[in-house]
């Protein structure tokens, strides 16, 4: 019966049939219209050794091991290392042909899955003449568009190859002012690299100047303070310093107190949370606070005791008077013959050695202790004069200004350096930003910056990611008639990473696949788990001539074997 | 080759990163038993297990229940009289009528009521306005059929007893004994069940609250003390408190069967299939199994806590001998179980000796209402059962196909992207699944705006490669001014009720909600309008509808369901309907999608998580919110054997786990099994990353699209299985001791099983880096592996290897398996494809198999149009015969199928002497035949090319 419909249809066929040099079996592409040119045999193409006759050929049952004998059915489809395997063939078989050739006159061949073929549905997609449909099962009929889908693909081809071409051109555009822009950095860097040296050299000059003066006016200080007892001179600085620190801890001590009642309030929030959430919600992140408060709350109870360090604290707060804390009235009027001079003296009892390596190892210490900041060069106590001062600050405004310059120095050498896409074109871009409106959002994409997205049931703008690096990555995705989409094949990825936190997860972070297109456009942006999302964005910055070219030129061939 | 060593070194790596990444994600993962009451907090469980242990405790215990002899009448296939419990010492009886009826099935059925409730003659307390009497519309709702009396039956009495004589060929017997009651059924003459053999029966009249003073004031034989009264009235639980307005009402009942050592079924339970006891002991349970259906969040395996759905029925297995109960009874159920052994010699310990089970049931309302099933098959058992509450429906065809299902799909275009990413990996599904969030705010019926704005486009895509979409539609309707539905049904007051008469409010997904009662026929009447596709707007004819939360789930209701003192249809209470009100809702969205266009009758499909008997006829169940772990994974086929044995075996649990990230390896495995659950379906929490099967990469991807494309192969067998679960409720999946009633060391084995009646039999790996499985061989039939013919025989343990990529899958000699091996994008389209028939000879040389077939979708089959057969192979010839009925759409049918042919006969086991034979004879032609020789232990094989034979005609194949 099938064969029957078959002779109606070839004969339907046959002004193009018989037009062809050698007509081939349905389904074969003339690539492999040699292996059945023999009109009375059949030899499987991977396996000669099987020889068929000439009548097996799409006979609708599968004969040979790779599949060549139905070209034009599915009957081999479960040879196939997707099929579960069995005596019969299946897991190792390769299958021989790309699939079920569609002639699409008027239109671009193309090969389609050998799957589809008389399954009942017109895949006009590929095939437009409507030839995978050719037995009619359960009465289907797939009448050839491939007049109105071919004229409607070369409107948009033209417009697509037109698009390329421009899309070609903007690059250009980009990758010149990408350079320009690099050249501009690469001036600004030379010219701050020359101001900085004047100013390095004038910092120098300005630097002896001060210390110059500093030095003079050390000795004077020195010399007016006169014969003043060391420990009387430590004790008022002691007191000081004491003083200080106890004014910072009574500070500290009232920011404690604040800060321990919000503690407080936000243990009172989780505790009446954790009584009042409901579990059937089935929000993990609910559980995970729930969780860790709980570990949180047994924790505490264990290190709760601080009551006797509390008054201790308070103690210590107190000011010092002639009964507590240290009086320091005596200190400020003791005598010449302090401790510090007796245990000085103490040294006099050792024997030499010992006393040059004490006083050796005391300067030491005491010079450490100085530029570590902890014991105060006596030197500074006294007020300064006038003429240091000025100085000084001659010497730090120059010094400021360098490291300025510097800092700016090191931002463009950095940004030199920075990775901005091949040939540097993304900082063509950069400050730009694109935007999508997607649903219940409103998607934005800066370049190089961070992706975000906004509400439009009102809530604010949420991070998506800041900008970290660039990456590539196999995508396997639509292209849509308007040549909008990514295509199979590797994908410029730029990663956006560290976005706003999310309540039941990880920070947000975007994939933004990159795609070529005339303009930069968002084409769609998905949530594929929870605040992990992945943009699909078209731009100009990632077009290159060939894969254009190959698009645009409709190879059903080269096409269709990707997605076999 | 890597050495063994190193593997279980490697193994130990996953299995510690495993565990770390565990703790990640799903952090103290486990069931809040707090939420849920132990038997001890269930006041009614508590007072009757008591009772229990004073009635075993007391010598000469007497059971207060005895028939008056006089009260009894017979008539036609019917006892009936009354049981006079005496509730005091002074001898004072409370009437209870009873009703014993024998029926041309051959099973038997008690019911005993309470004359007062019955008469009304009770106070309410609180000025309740619920009903009075003992509930008693169960049968309405769970029973269609069966119930025609016995016109054989006879009955013979004498003063202590009486006798009836009924059943097939008069070979039952009930012997009703009046003081104290009780009942012996015997079958053969054999006593199979008894009934208050231990005493147990206790049915809790009615009495007035008694505020007393003085506390020695009680009744009689109850004689409560203080404490155990305080369960009688207002009981709380977890904060809510239940008012109780009729007071203490359970009623419970023994029920023993001598010498049964194994019992099955009252679903649903993650546990084993053989039930274990329930009082305690090594290895035993310490609570009750429980029937209270609930939405238990992050459920655990091996316990006897409620779920989901249930089903009160009980088979009891011994060798040869297969006898069940059916207590009919709606309300909070517990069941007791304890198993002892009685050895006859003391001396032969365990030689000859022989274990009872001993049940007691225990409901907290309603009527004492039970069936008795005395098989002697479990088929016989499955399909006396099936009679009263119906078999499985015949169900869509693309329903037994793969279900690709998360909690969500974002967008329309997230359905489309799925859709077209499952067809470029060539990965066969049929139906894509929308969770709660495709939902405006929460509210049914409706589509949310911005994320699906054309649900029509997305339905007509789907349509293309005849795929199907299920929309998730709960009971609980958002209490939201502007809601039309909920406007509508608290305009038209179809909602339930709180204990004081006014509309119920409660929690659930969309916040505040009504939930809709459909046991008032007026609320049937309107949910099945809402469905029509010119009221839910966005549906087409192939969008179908999952029933989530009907147990019902109430967020902040006691034990996240309603309080118990709520009010349905007619005022009965919540209390007394519990389990019957998820099949209620799941009952009127059948309904609904019955006819969603005047004339445009379809089957329906409708996915439930609630269930109770009677569900079956209704569409699948699945076993609810299980997690990503190897112990779900292995807890997934008891459940679903004891469902199928139960009479639902339209069973499934969800694909990779609901909670947490499976490994690669755990949803690989997963696939694996879930191509024999008969609900396949693939399910994911909405905090869970994605894991569609062509994410996973290779090898994952592969292997489980060869697992997908097995089932699809397979179809035409599980059609056919579901078929005949359909007639007489045989299960689909069927587990050793179904198949071998005889072989007694196959009985508790619930982790392999039979494909219908394929002879296919599977064993799908649940453990972790398992490399291989021991299955177990119940005869000395020949057995092949499916993938290779490799041959297995011999009664016991085969090890059988499975490393990741395999099934551990073999085929019974003796079969023959119709198959589709031409892969398409989704079964619709696979109706016109050729069939493999595949010959699996058996050591006798001879096979026989059986086809139905027909259109999947509507109800035309009933009119004839389907292809029903059996295949045989005999004597070197296989021959098609048709076992179908004609009618008067066949014929139309037969036309339409004409060009569907087999295109190739697989001879598995092939005899030698087929070697150098080249055709075969096909009626008056011939075809090829081509013969593989034996290859070490792997069968021989031959196949038939291409023997032009319709698969709806009659046809011979002469070898």
């Amino acid at each position: 019966m099938r064969r029957i419909e078959a002779l109606v249809l070839l004969s339907t066929l046959s002004a193009s049939v018989l037009a062809s040099a050698s007509p081939r079996p349905r389904g074969v592409g003339p690539e492999f219209a040699k292996f059945y040119k023999s009109p009375d045999s059949f030899t499987c193409i991977s396996q000669p050794s099987i020889k068929l006759s000439a009548s097996q050929v799409n006979d609708d049952y599968c004969d040979c091991p790779d599949g060549s004998d139905e070209p034009g059915t599915a009957a081999c489809t479960f040879l196939s290392p997707l099929s579960p395997p069995q005596p019969l063939g299946g897991q190792n078989a390769t299958p021989a042909l790309p699939g079920f050739y569609c002639k699409n006159k008027g239109h671009i061949p193309g090969y389609i899955q050998q799957t589809l073929v008389n399954d009942g549905v017109c895949d006009y997609q590929v095939c437009c003449d409507g030839s995978d449909e050719w037995s009619g099962v359960g009465g289907i009929k797939c009448e050839d568009r491939c007049k109105e889908i071919g004229k409607e693909w070369r409107r948009i081809d033209e417009i697509r190859q037109k698009s390329a071409m421009n899309a070609l051109k903007r690059k250009e555009e980009l990758l010149k002012k990408a350079a320009d822009l690099r050249v501009g950095v690469q001036n600004s860097i030379v010219n701050l690299e020359g101001e900085i040296k004047i100013a390095d050299a004038r910092a120098q000059e300005l630097k002896q100047v001060y210390e110059e003066t500093e030095r003079r006016e050390r000795g004077k200080v020195v010399s007016s303070k006169g014969k003043g007892s060391k420990v009387t001179i430590l004790a008022g600085l002691a007191k000081q310093r004491v003083e200080e620190l106890r004014d910072a801890l009574v500070r500290a001590i009232s920011k404690r107190d604040a800060l321990k009642e919000k503690v407080k309030e936000l243990e009172g929030i989780l505790a009446t949370f954790k009584e009042e959430y409901n579990p059937n919600f089935n929000d993990e992140g609910v559980k995970r606070t729930v969780k860790a408060w709980e570990d949180y709350a047994a924790n505490r109870k264990a290190t709760e005791d601080e009551s006797t360090e509390e008054r201790d604290v308070e103690e210590v707060a107190k000011p010092d008077t002639e009964t507590e804390g240290i009086n320091w009235a005596e200190w400020e009027t003791e005598g010449e013959e302090s401790d510090v001079e007796a245990l000085y003296k103490f040294e006099a009892y050792l024997p030499a050695p010992v006393r040059n390596w004490i006083q050796a190892k005391r300067v030491l210490i005491r010079e450490i202790l100085i530029e570590n900041g902890i014991l105060a060069n006596n030197g500074n106590s006294a007020t300064e004069s006038k003429a240091v001062t000025n100085a000084r600050s001659a010497y730090q405004n120059v010094e400021n200004d360098v490291a300025v310059k510097q800092t700016s120095l090191n931002d463009l050498k950095t940004d030199l350096d920075k990775d901005y896409g091949p040939n540097d074109i993304f900082r063509a871009l950069k400050g730009t930003c694109i935007s999508k409106d997607s649903g219940e959002y409103e998607y934005e994409l800066c370049w190089m910056d961070s992706t975000s997205q906004k509400s439009k049931k009102g809530a604010g703008n949420t991070g998506m990611g800041n900008f970290v690096r660039f990456d590539t990555m196999d995508v396997d995705e639509e292209v849509g008639v308007d040549g909008k989409g990514l295509g199979q094949g590797k994908r410029m990825v730029m990663m956006y990473e560290n976005g706003q936190h999310c309540w039941n997860g990880p920070n947000r972070q975007t994939t933004v696949v990159l795609g070529c297109a005339e303009h930069d456009e968002i084409w769609k942006i998905v949530e594929q788990e929870k605040c992990m999302y992945r943009m699909d964005v078209g731009t100009p910055a990632v077009c290159e001539k060939e894969t254009r070219a190959k698009q645009g030129s409709g190879e059903g061939k080269a096409k269709e074997k990707d997605e076999l | 080759m890597r050495s063994y060593l190193a593997l279980s070194s490697q193994w130990t790596a996953l299995f510690v990163l495993l565990s770390a990444l565990c703790c990640l994600f799903t952090p103290a993962v486990t069931v809040k038993h707090e939420n849920f009451k132990t038997c001890d907090q269930s006041g009614f469980c508590k007072r009757n297990r008591a009772y229990a242990d004073t009635a075993a405790g007391a010598s000469g215990w007497s059971a207060p229940y005895q028939i008056a002899p006089e009260s009894l009448s017979w008539d036609n296939g019917q006892l009936q009289g009354t049981i006079l419990k005496t509730i005091n010492k002074n001898g004072e009886t409370v009437r209870l009528p009873i009703t014993i009826s024998f029926l041309e099935s051959g099973s038997a059925r008690v019911t005993v009521d309470e004359e007062k409730r019955q008469k009304g003659e009770i106070d309410l307390r609180h000025n309740s306005i619920a009903r009075k009497e003992r509930y008693n519309e169960v049968e309405s709702w769970a029973i269609v059929g069966g119930l025609e009396l016995s016109k054989t039956a006879t009955e013979s009495r004498d003063t202590t007893k009486t006798t009836i004589t009924y059943g097939p060929e008069g070979k039952f017997e009930a012997v009703i004994t009046f003081a104290p009651f009780g009942v012996e059924f015997k079958r053969d003459a054999a006593t199979q069940i008894k009934f208050n053999d231990r005493g147990l029966l206790n049915m809790e009249h009615w009495r007035p609250k008694i505020d007393k003073a003085e506390p020695e004031k009680k009744e009689g034989e109850e004689a409560p003390a203080a404490d155990e009264e305080s369960t009688w009235w207002d009981e709380s639980f977890g904060g809510a408190t239940d008012s109780k307005p009729r007071g203490p009402e359970s009623v419970a009942l023994d029920i023993t069967f001598p010498g049964y050592e194994h019992v099955f079924g009252i679903p649903e339970h993650a546990g084993p299939m053989s039930l274990k006891e329930t009082r305690g002991g090594s290895g035993n349970y310490e609570d009750p199994y429980r029937l209270y259906n609930s939405d238990v969040f992050e459920y655990i395996t091996d316990s006897p806590m409620t779920l989901y759905g249930n089903i009160p029925f009980m088979q009891a297995h011994r060798k040869d001998s297969t006898v069940g109960v059916f207590w009919l009874n709606a309300a909070e159920t517990w069941i007791d179980i304890v198993k002892q052994k009685e050895a006859h010699n003391p001396l032969s310990l365990g030689i000859g000796s022989k274990t009872d089970t001993k049940t007691h049931w225990i409901s907290e309302s309603g009527l004492l209402d039970v069936f008795v099933f005395l098989g002697p098959t479990p088929k016989d058992v499955t399909k006396a059962y099936g009679e009263l509450t119906g078999y499985t429906q015949l169900p869509q065809s693309f329903s037994i196909a793969y279900h690709q299902c998360r909690w969500n799909y974002n967008t329309d275009e997230d359905v489309k992207d799925v859709d077209r990413k499952m067809s470029k990996h060539q990965i066969p599904y049929d139906v894509i699944w929308l969770d709660i969030e495709y939902t405006d705010d929460k509210q049914y019926f409706t589509w949310d705006p911005l994320q699906f704005p054309d649900p029509i486009g997305m339905l007509n895509h789907l349509d293309k490669s005849e795929r199907k979409l299920v929309a998730i539609i709960d009971p609980h309707i958002k209490n939201k001014d502007g809601y039309p539905i909920v406007e509508d049904l608290k305009k038209k007051d179809l909602a339930v009720h709180n204990k004081d008469g006014n509309i119920y409010e409660g929690w659930c997904w969309p916040g505040s909600s009504h939930w809709v009662d459909c046991f008032n026929p007026a609320a049937i009447k309107w949910w099945v309008g809402l469905f029509k596709y010119d009221a839910f707007k966005g549906s087409l004819s192939n969008l179908f509808v999952w029933n989530d939360m009907n147990e019902p789930s109430v967020f902040n209701g006691p034990e996240t369901t309603m309080p118990k003192d709520n009010l349905h249809y007619e005022n009965w209470e919540h209390r007394d309907v519990h389990n019957l009100n998820g099949m209620t809702f799941h009952n009127a969205t059948y309904q609904a999608l019955l006819e969603r266009k005047k004339g445009e009758i379809r089957r329906p499909f409708v996915l439930t998580r609630a269930f109770y008997s009677g569900s079956q006829r209704l569409g699948a169940m699945w076993t609810g919110d299980n997690q990503a772990s190897w112990e779900h994974l292995a807890i997934g086929f008891p459940m679903i054997l004891n469902n199928g044995i139960a009479g639902y075996p339209f069973a499934g649990a969800d694909v990779g786990g609901f909670f947490g990230n499976p490994e690669k390896d755990l949803l690989t495995r997963w696939y694996q099994a879930g191509a024999f659950y008969p609900f396949f379906r693939g399910h994911a929490h909405i905090d869970t990353r994605r894991r569609e099967p062509y994410l996973a990469g290779e090898p994952y991807t592969e292997i489980m699209t060869r697992a997908l494309r097995l089932r699809y192969a397979l179809l035409p067998a599980w059609y056919t299985a579901f078929h005949e679960a359909s007639v007489d409720g045989t299960p689909i999946i069927r587990p050793q001791y179904f198949v071998y009633p005889g072989d007694e060391d196959g009985f508790a084995i619930d982790d392999q099983f039979f494909v219908g009646g394929t002879g296919l039999l599977a064993k799908p790996v649940v453990t972790e880096g398992a490399e291989s499985v021991d299955i177990y061989l119940a005869d000395d039939e020949i057995y092949y592996d499916y993938f290779d013919y490799e041959k297995y025989s011999g009664r016991g343990l085969k090890t059988i290897p499975a490393p990741l990529e395999k099934i551990p899958l073999l085929m019974q000699g003796g079969h023959i398996i119709p198959r589709k091996d031409r892969p398409r994008r989704s079964s619709g389209l696979m109706k016109w494809d050729p069939y493999t028939l595949v010959i699996v000879l058996g050591n006798d040389g001879t096979a026989t198999g059986e086809l139905y077939v027909d259109d999947g979708e509507t109800f035309d089959y009933q009119s004839g149009a389907y292809i029903h057969r059996t295949f045989e192979y005999k004597d070197g010839v296989l021959a098609s015969t048709n076992i179908g009925t004609k009618g008067k759409l066949t014929d139309k049918y037969l036309k339409a199928m004409k060009s569907v042919t087999v295109e190739r006969v697989v001879v598995v086991g092939a005899p030698k002497g087929w070697e150098g034979k080249k055709t075969v004879k096909v009626g008056s032609g011939e075809a090829n035949l081509e013969f593989h020789g034996e290859e070490g232990n792997k069968a021989a094989w031959a196949v038939v090319k291409k023997p032009q034979i319709s698969i709806g005609e009659d046809w011979k194949i002469e070898f």
